[in-house]
């Protein structure tokens, strides 16, 4: 008898102390998935720890506005750089971010909160009809931006974008190299967020709204 | 009775051996499309997915299209934190594997195209392997 009440004991010990260490590991669990790096899993975006303010640029757009710091304020900018002979890429790129838009504007943002602005790293080629042409065709608010050459170094310098751009002697050919990511920046202006490719548009719609509500006291 | 079951089984062997014999010897396309291009633009991305159904290596060294100006075997590559393209003068297909030519990998590089294409337009490309096979393939434009 007195064994049966021993084996008892230790059993309800064991069941507590089970349940116990289940209680802390469910804690630790939740305390993870509330956290920020939780929410936003670095695959497919890197989150700078810190937005970094830019600095003054001076750019064109394809309606030959100037296109400088303070067109960035005010509103969530999504950049990418890229030229418009280019065939792979940057059409997918910017067929993804048409389809992130819509969702965007469906879900959340008003269509003035955000804009999309591709950059012509080859003014050679890509002159401001051209790259009105070529960004309106993805969607009607796409931004084509382009200018000298050591604009477009200024700001992809501020944002880490590296670029390459052949030569090919008296050739309209010449190879381009570019980055591929999707630069976000908040209404201040800050270098916030940089989406690695692949790019997905769920994805990239989703965690911009992630973003956007960590920032919401954040607001211009 | 007993013999015209041997009959109907050796037909059927047979037809499966001339099936397999068919099939076993191809290189097939599936789902082939080109990137519908912006108005005005003349470079444009055509993609698609490769199946050597042989049992021997095959080598795709062409494709040439009396649709393109210029057809071009292209692969996007990462260099330094950047994309760009390089040319591929050979793309090898392994004996019984697939191989996708799909956005921000292998592409057929088209430029300046004889008309202007719009998504549901079919042109057709040549695939050109080594040892003389040619592969028209019907590639669909989409947006």
């Amino acid at each position: 008898m007195n064994q049966i009440a021993l084996k008892f004991s230790v059993m309800i010990t064991t069941v507590a102390l089970a349940a116990i260490l289940a209680g802390v590991f469910l804690a630790d669990i939740y305390r993870e998935v509330d956290s920020r790096a939780m929410l936003l899993p670095n695959q497919g975006m890197k989150l700078l720890p810190h937005p970094r303010p830019l600095t003054a640029f001076a750019l064109t757009d394809h309606k030959s506005r100037v296109f400088d710091l303070a067109s960035l304020k005010g509103k969530w900018s999504f950049l990418v750089f890229g030229f418009t002979h280019c065939p792979d890429v940057c059409p997918t790129t910017l067929a993804v971010l048409t389809r992130a838009r819509d969702k965007m504007v469906k879900n959340t943002v008003g269509p003035d909160d955000i804009q999309f602005v591709f950059i012509s790293v080859d003014p050679g080629r890509d002159t401001p009809a051209k790259l009105g042409q070529y960004v309106e065709y993805f969607d009607t608010t796409f931004l084509g931006v382009t200018g000298k050459n050591a604009q477009i170094g200024n700001l992809a310098g501020q944002l880490n974008a590296a670029y390459e751009v052949g030569s090919a002697p008296g050739g309209e050919n010449y190879p381009v190299f570019h980055s591929a990511g999707v630069f976000l920046l908040d209404p201040r202006a800050r270098y916030h967020a940089v989406f690695t490719p692949p790019h997905d548009a769920d994805a990239i719609s989703k965690r911009f709204n992630v973003v956007r509500e960590l920032e919401g006291g954040d607001a211009p | 009775m007993r013999w015209r079951l041997t009959v109907f089984i050796c037909l059927l062997l047979v037809l499966n051996l001339v099936r397999a014999a068919t099939e076993a010897a191809s290189v097939s396309v599936r789902d082939a499309w080109i990137r519908e291009p912006p108005p005005g633009m003349t470079t444009m991305a055509g993609y698609m997915e490769l199946r050597n159904d042989t049992s021997r290596r095959q080598v795709l060294i062409a494709a040439s299209s009396s649709g393109f100006e210029t057809v071009m075997m292209h692969q996007t590559i990462a260099k330094g934190g950047m994309a760009g393209m390089v040319h591929a003068s050979q793309i090898e297909l392994a004996p019984n594997a697939s191989l996708n030519f799909a956005p921000g990998g292998y592409h057929l590089m088209l430029m300046n195209p004889k008309r202007t294409l719009r998504a549901g337009d079919q042109i057709v490309i040549n695939l050109e392997f080594r040892g003389g096979l040619v592969l028209p393939v019907a590639f669909e434009v989409r947006k």
